[in-house]
């Protein structure tokens, strides 16, 4: 699948002027660039959540699971929040979200209410909440911003298999650099707004072609 | 002062059948409408938060305008509707507690669908994006929106009942303050007051106080044991 080129602006301003992208099944997109850069629009323009004045973006139309920044922990508890997303209420879905809290170590909590979770417990939950169901591409707004080193590792493995268990292709954002470089296939760099450079993980954060990327990876010691 | 104050209790513990009646026609009253404008402000409250059309914010400043609609004001328009020369004469609802009903549904509907569209207003955007992320459909994002304020239902009951309760102006012009059929404690202590008689008014009044504390305690606890 491929992302279609398209602009999005905001109160006349150009937020992000995206010049399209191939988003391989079953490989990982990771989109680095500094803050208002233009990352979080792009996910958001992908995943149809936000409007870029073109019906479809995303080519062939595929269904899609968007994790949002700051997703959204209904109050109910942990364990009605996965049940949410569950295709249907069954007791395969029930062992799958039981498998799934294990998996995040935070299965002790599943009777406890959202509202009531930390901010690393809850990123745990809300990703979590979207492996219920099947997708064929996943987009991951800095799914571990909120998360320590181990819940970090637990959910790129966690994400790592759903990949290799349904052949989804992912789009995940970050900032973390050394994330990048372990989960992506490919890196995309956006900076002001602009797709500046494009290419398979390693090469980009050791070779960089431009200016900006090279700016930006001294700016992280890299 | 003291001695209105003595008697008053006395009244209180006396059962006194003027005063039993007159609390008996304000719950009469308020449970009603504030239920009705609950059921009504609640779904459009949300509602309005959730949808984006045009000419919305016309009516969200239309149903704020509404929120400061003065009693009298709603109390006349309901009298020129209902009186014998208003086109809703036949329905006969001059000085009954149903009509004092419909001029409280009035006045608590725009305070239940303000109060309601602006705390919905503020967690929409994050439970649209995060449900459209999921891919769940209208239908279900709205749901789960009026699901996200049920917390916030309990204290827009209690404004509604609070205005309810100590309404004067439109329930005593179309219910007439008319004792043993449509007489009101507000109305009651206005007119105790005007005549002297202060014993009863403070009774009224004392109740008033303690049957708001009483529905305040019972609706945070309530509220208390549903978010744990």
């Amino acid at each position: 699948m491929t992302i279609a080129p398209f602009r999005k602006s905001y109160a006349g301003a150009t937020a992000l002027d995206f010049p399209g992208a191939p988003l391989p099944a079953g490989q990982t997109c990771a989109v680095i660039g500094a803050n208002g850069s233009g990352k979080s629009t792009l996910a958001k323009v992908t995943a149809g959540v936000t409007a870029c004045g073109q019906p479809q973006v995303l080519s062939p139309p595929v269904s899609v699971g968007y994790l949002p920044q700051h997703s959204y922990p209904f109050q109910m508890t942990v364990r009605a929040n996965l049940m949410l997303n569950a295709p249907r209420r069954n007791d395969p879905a029930r062992q799958r979200a039981d498998m799934l809290l294990e998996r995040l170590e935070i299965a002790h909590l599943s009777e406890q209410k959202a509202h009531h979770l930390s901010g690393g417990e809850t990123a745990r939950m809300v990703l979590a909440r979207l492996l219920m169901r099947r997708y064929d591409l996943l987009i991951l707004d800095e799914p571990t911003a909120a998360m320590d080193i181990r819940s970090t590792a637990l959910t790129e493995q966690l994400v790592a298999d759903y990949q290799a268990e349904t052949g989804c292709g992912v789009l995940w954002i970050t900032h973390s650099l050394k994330q990048a470089v372990r989960i992506a296939d490919t890196v995309l760099f956006l900076c002001r707004g602009r797709l500046a450079e494009a290419g398979p993980a390693e090469r980009l954060l050791t070779a960089p072609q431009t200016s900006e990327l090279r700016q930006f990876l001294d700016f992280y010691g890299v | 002062m003291t001695t209105a104050l003595e008697q008053a209790i006395q009244l209180v513990l006396s059962g006194d059948d003027q005063l039993v009646n007159i609390i008996s026609v304000t719950l009469q009253m308020s449970i009603p409408s504030s239920v009705i404008s609950l059921l009504l402000g609640v779904p459009l409250g949300v509602l309005l938060a959730f949808c984006s059309f045009r000419g919305k914010e016309v009516l969200v400043i239309l149903n704020r305008t509404l929120m400061g609609l003065p009693p009298v004001v709603c109390g006349l328009l309901c009298y020129m509707l209902f009186s014998g020369v208003g086109p809703f004469r036949h329905f006969r609802l001059m000085y009954t507690i149903p009509l004092m009903v419909i001029a409280q549904v009035i006045l608590i509907t725009p305070i239940v669908i303000g109060n309601m569209e602006s705390f919905a207003q503020r967690i929409t955007p994050a439970v649209r994006e995060t449900a459209h992320g999921l891919g769940l459909g209208r239908g279900r994002i709205f749901l789960l929106l009026i699901s996200e304020t049920r917390y916030q239902v309990f204290s827009t009951y209690l404004l509604g009942f609070a205005r309810s309760i100590a309404e004067v102006g439109a329930v005593s012009m179309v219910g007439g303050a008319i004792a043993y059929k449509t007489n009101v404690m507000t109305t009651a202590i206005m007119n105790y007051t005007n005549r002297g008689d202060f014993t009863l008014g403070v009774a009224l009044g004392i109740i008033l106080l303690a049957m708001s504390l009483v529905l305040n305690l019972t609706v945070s606890l309530i509220q208390g044991r549903l978010s744990r």
